[in-house]
């Protein structure tokens, strides 16, 4: 069991040195080639455009480590963002209050997801790709797909594009998401059951744990991280509209599973998120400033994130596939014992 | 063992190594003088015929005055992606941006920070806010096209009978002005034309095409299509064609010549507007360089565009002229 | 009757949904526009029984929407080249076949998760094609529409042959081993393993016939018009899954029947054009959609709930 765990251990690590070796590689490419690439405005830029897929990333990893997935969160995102934006026009709540309250039914909407996904043990793919409809449909019912909530007084849009202590303000709720889920994960008993959840759930009930509270709380989470990127998005952009947040659920996975999650569950970090989104990120910016891509940066940026995601899946299996070659090599050699895996 | 602390030192150390060099600000690499201007062309989104043949127009302009043209937008029309990709071109230090504005309030937000950092700024087949730029390159106003289609629909109709809209999407911003347009339009002038449906075709030809089918059926009264989304035009058509209505239901719309053609010969659709796209491309490559060099400033009447001739201005609007109707006379003549 | 109350009770649904409108919106069942609503769905449901069997096999495909712009772009061009239809037909299956092995080699052989690879392969496909095609429409040559038949046998040409290929699945899953090899193998794949079937083979193949499914149904697409959008295909790959669930194919895989896929996608498919001849505004569309897909999953999570289990 022993070389087991030295052969999980080093397989995370190795994945996160990977990819922390992608992101440099990344950086001295584009420093070369890119037009200031390397500027304290480029990096700011790249932090900020990417603080709503981050969040939600960040989010939806607790949630692949228990084994599940959510592709409701750019709904939900959208949603929180129409709402957030008829609570402050139409019912003339102060835009803190209004914030607040959008937090609330952003964990409405991931409690309804949990109690499918719980309650009724229902497909966590197939719930949330309904709900993936459902909360977008909302959205576009509300404001009658026309509406956009506009003229959001100054003192919310600085959360959006203002700086705090000489950083983006976003960075700061960010960091402060980050460093609240990888916490939670990492370190307490709490979201460390999640990985066990992921592994096996089956073992995880025999073990005493609370799956079912655990797998709601995960989804409860994503509803209200979701309705936090949702804040920070109309701060930014000033504007809120039912199509917000379209397409982030595929952007945020694809960060998740880069960052070497396993979408198996079981095997995951934080850490390795934040990587996977710092690479993608860093990889669209970087394009538009090569000269000679600049023009086809955004269908490139998009092929290539492709081809990284594969690679990164193909990446994460190799080690594991060439031990059991070579444990199979080596055990029919010897015996001729079915292996169980 | 990596925990957070150390990633994120890792994190830090791999973009200050970055940030080693260069500058750290983000105005304009270079105006006039020894240095290449450089525009920066944002269509709505990418991989839109409309807006690949404005490039064409660009291209050609931007190589006749010796200028770099980049030409970057989000793949799909995604006003965020907008601004981010605006954002890159300041700290990139183009000289002018020229965007064609999916979301007028939001991207106005990402267009006055570029003016504020020295970049110059234009907008073209769709506004922003005025404040956020210093001229709209305007091929047809909101207003003009919706007075437009509205007109040439009750032509057809005799003033009297029901239509129906098919749009791309419920959140296009410039289709939701064109619409406003048409009912105000509608509702002063013709009031005894009724708008019986407005259906999305999420900017699917083949959507459009299904969309329309239904609607002709549920709707047996129906004189008119109007569809103001391009992939929707010859999607209606196909439509009417199959349903055996062909001349009995007029179909009319925004969308390229090219597209249409077949049905424009054939008498399904009656007239196609639109304006003349190489030109808007060209005009606005012209109009930036021209407010890059200082050619172009507030308050001028005209503007003198070289080998296209010579536009009016009202306001800060640069005219390229009234919409252009393709019809059955004269569409052959026309290949984008 | 038991067995198989899932897909009865989709058909029940599409039965009242049917039922209401010829009260409410009779001109719903007008003969011409019902043949080409039907036609249009047409390539839909090819779609959908392709995904139907891989999600028996316990796998996922969101590549098909791209996929399908792929292969209708490759049909399109190998018509305006004015080559006889059945070389672009065999050019667009072919092409899909050849998207759906590299699926298939990349969750099969190599054991990665069909969501994630199906993802990359999307994206990856979409924007090359965006790349490759501009958006500009490809025109077809004259006689390339309804395969050069007048429309209304076209039509009828259309629909028969995505009729016919259900029947041919629906006939094949039960009868043919090969197709039962799909069913074990979404069951349990270590317990196919040991009983002889190769699972890793049959999933690549359920990717490699889920590609050659697309580039058909691209081509029954590229048929109903003088022109192909390069764009099209966008939001396929989620009605066909949903038309999947919906007809009571499970995500846990091993479970499902074509007939209920059929009835899933009649169901769906009707209901934009229901709410058009009702006169209710479209944005309700999106919203009433998931409803659609909720309630068919929880009523499935009900029926096991209670202990109730289809085979």
């Amino acid at each position: 069991m022993n070389t087991d765990k030295h052969g999980f251990k080093a397989l995370l690590l190795r994945h996160e040195t990977i990819l922390v070796l992608l992101l440099i590689s990344e950086v001295i490419y584009f420093n070369a080639f890119g037009r200031r690439f390397g500027t304290a405005d480029n990096v700011t830029n790249i932090v900020r455009h990417s603080v709503e897929i981050g969040l939600l990333a960040l989010v939806m990893t607790p949630i692949i480590l228990t084994g599940g997935i959510d592709l409701s969160v750019g709904s939900i995102l959208g949603l929180c963002a129409v709402l957030f934006g008829k609570l402050w026009r139409d019912a003339g709540l102060d835009p803190w209050l209004a914030g607040v309250c959008t937090l609330g039914i952003g964990g409405l909407c991931g409690g309804f997801n949990a109690l499918l996904i719980t309650r009724l043990g229902l497909p966590p793919l197939i719930v949330t790709l309904g709900t993936f409809s459902l909360f977008r449909g909302l959205a576009e019912a509300i404001t009658q797909g026309v509406d956009a909530f506009t003229n959001f007084p100054e003192s919310c849009l600085v959360h959006g594009t203002g700086q705090l202590a000489g950083q983006p303000t976003q960075a700061w709720i960010l960091l402060a998401a980050a460093k609240g889920v990888w916490l939670l994960v990492q370190r307490t008993t709490f979201g460390r059951s999640f990985r066990a959840i992921g592994f096996a759930p089956e073992g995880a009930r025999y073990a005493g744990l609370p799956v079912q509270r655990r797998l709601a709380m995960a989804y409860v989470l994503a509803g209200v991280v979701a309705a936090v990127a949702a804040l920070t998005y109309t701060a930014r952009f000033g504007t809120a509209k039912a199509d917000a947040g379209t397409g982030y659920e595929l952007f945020a996975i694809t960060a998740v599973v880069l960052g070497g999650t396993s979408i198996f569950g079981g095997i995951g970090s934080v850490q390795g998120t934040l990587l996977g989104v710092a690479s993608v990120a860093v990889l669209s910016n970087g394009l538009t400033r090569v000269p000679g891509l600049m023009n086809i940066a955004s269908e490139l940026s998009g092929m290539l994130t492709g081809a990284l995601l594969l690679l990164a899946l193909a990446s994460g299996l190799l080690p594991k596939m060439l031990a059991d070659w070579r444990a199979r090599r080596h055990s029919s050699s010897q015996s001729a014992q079915p292996k169980l895996t | 063992m990596k925990n957070l602390a150390s990633l994120l030192t890792v994190i830090a150390l791999a973009l200050v190594v970055g940030c080693g060099k260069s500058d750290s600000t983000g105005g304009p690499a270079g105006g006039s003088g020894g240095k290449k201007i450089t525009i920066a062309l944002m269509p709505k989104s990418k991989g839109n015929a409309y807006f690949v043949s404005c490039k064409e127009g660009a291209d050609a302009a931007a190589r006749e005055l010796g200028v770099e043209l980049i030409f970057d937008g989000p793949t799909t029309p995604d006003p965020a992606k907008q601004n981010e990709i605006i954002e890159n071109w300041i700290t990139l230090g183009v000289d002018v941006i020229a965007a064609a504005c999916e979301n007028k309030e939001g991207i106005s937000t990402a267009l006055r920070k570029a003016q504020q950092q020295g970049i110059k700024v234009i907008t073209y087949d769709s506004d922003a806010v005025t404040d956020a730029r210093s001229f709209f390159v305007n091929q047809a106003t909101p207003e003009g096209i919706g007075y437009g289609l509205m007109d040439e629909a009750a032509r057809l109709c005799a003033e009297d009978g029901e239509f129906a809209i098919i749009t791309a999407s419920l959140t296009a911003a410039n289709m939701n002005e064109w619409q406003k347009h048409i009912e105000a339009r509608r509702a002063s002038k013709y009031p005894k034309m009724k708008m019986v449906a407005l259906r999305p075709c999420d900017d699917l030809k083949d959507k459009a095409q299904a969309e329309a089918t239904t609607l002709l059926s549920a709707n047996p009264n129906l004189k008119l299509i109007m569809a103001i989304c391009s992939p929707a035009v010859p999607g209606a058509a196909e439509a009417v064609k199959q349903a055996g209505k062909a001349g009995k239901v007029s179909v009319i719309g925004l969308g390229l010549p090219s597209e249409n053609k077949k049905y424009v010969k054939e008498g399904v659709t009656q007239s196609v507007i639109l304006w003349k796209t190489t030109d808007l491309g060209a005009l606005t490559v012209r109009a930036a360089h021209a407010v890059a060099t200082g050619t172009l400033k507030a308050g001028d009447k005209t503007f003198k565009a070289g080998t296209l001739g010579e536009f009016e201005i009202q306001g800060d609007n640069i005219l390229l002229g009234k919409p252009f109707l393709f019809n059955k006379d004269n569409i052959e003549q026309f290949n984008f | 009757m038991k067995r198989y109350f899932r897909e009865l009770s989709v058909a029940a649904a599409l039965g009242v949904m049917l039922l209401l409108l010829a009260v409410f919106a009779p001109n719903f069942f007008e003969p011409q526009p019902l043949l080409s609503r039907l036609t249009a769905a047409a390539p839909k449901l090819v779609l959908a029984c392709g995904v139907a069997l891989v999600i028996i096999a316990r796998q996922i495909d969101i590549s098909i929407g791209s996929l399908f712009a792929v292969c209708g772009t490759c049909a399109g061009l190998v018509a305006a080249a004015k080559l006889p239809w059945p070389v672009a037909m065999l050019a667009a299956v072919v092409v899909g076949a050849l998207g759906g092995a590299l699926n298939g080699v990349l969750v099969a052989g190599l054991r990665l998760p069909s969501i994630v690879v199906t993802l990359a392969t999307m994206v990856t496909m979409r924007e090359a094609l965006r790349l490759k095609q501009q958006g500009v429409f490809i025109n077809l040559p004259d006689g390339a529409q309804w395969f050069g038949l007048p429309m209304t046998a076209g039509q009828f040409t259309v629909c028969g042959v995505a009729f016919g290929l259900l029947v041919l699945m629906a006939f094949a899953v039960k009868h043919l081993s090969a197709g039962r090899f799909v069913y074990a193998v979404g069951s349990d794949a270590e317990a196919a393993r040991l009983a002889g079937i190769r699972p890793q083979l049959t999933t690549f193949l359920v990717f490699v016939l889920m590609g050659a499914f697309t580039g058909l149904a691209a081509v029954l697409n590229m048929v109903q018009s003088p022109q192909v959008d390069p764009n099209s295909g966008r939001g396929l790959e989620l009605e066909a899954i949903a038309a999947a669930v919906v007809g009571g194919v499970a995500v846990s895989g091993g479970r499902g029947r074509l007939w209920g896929v059929l009835a899933g996608l009649l169901l769906l498919v009707c209901i934009g054009p229901a709410l058009t001849y009702v006169g209710v505004k479209p944005y309700w569309e999106k919203a009433i959609q998931g409803a659609i897909i909720l309630l068919a999953v929880v009523a499935d999570g009900l029926r096991s709930w209670k202990g109730v289990n289809h085979g």
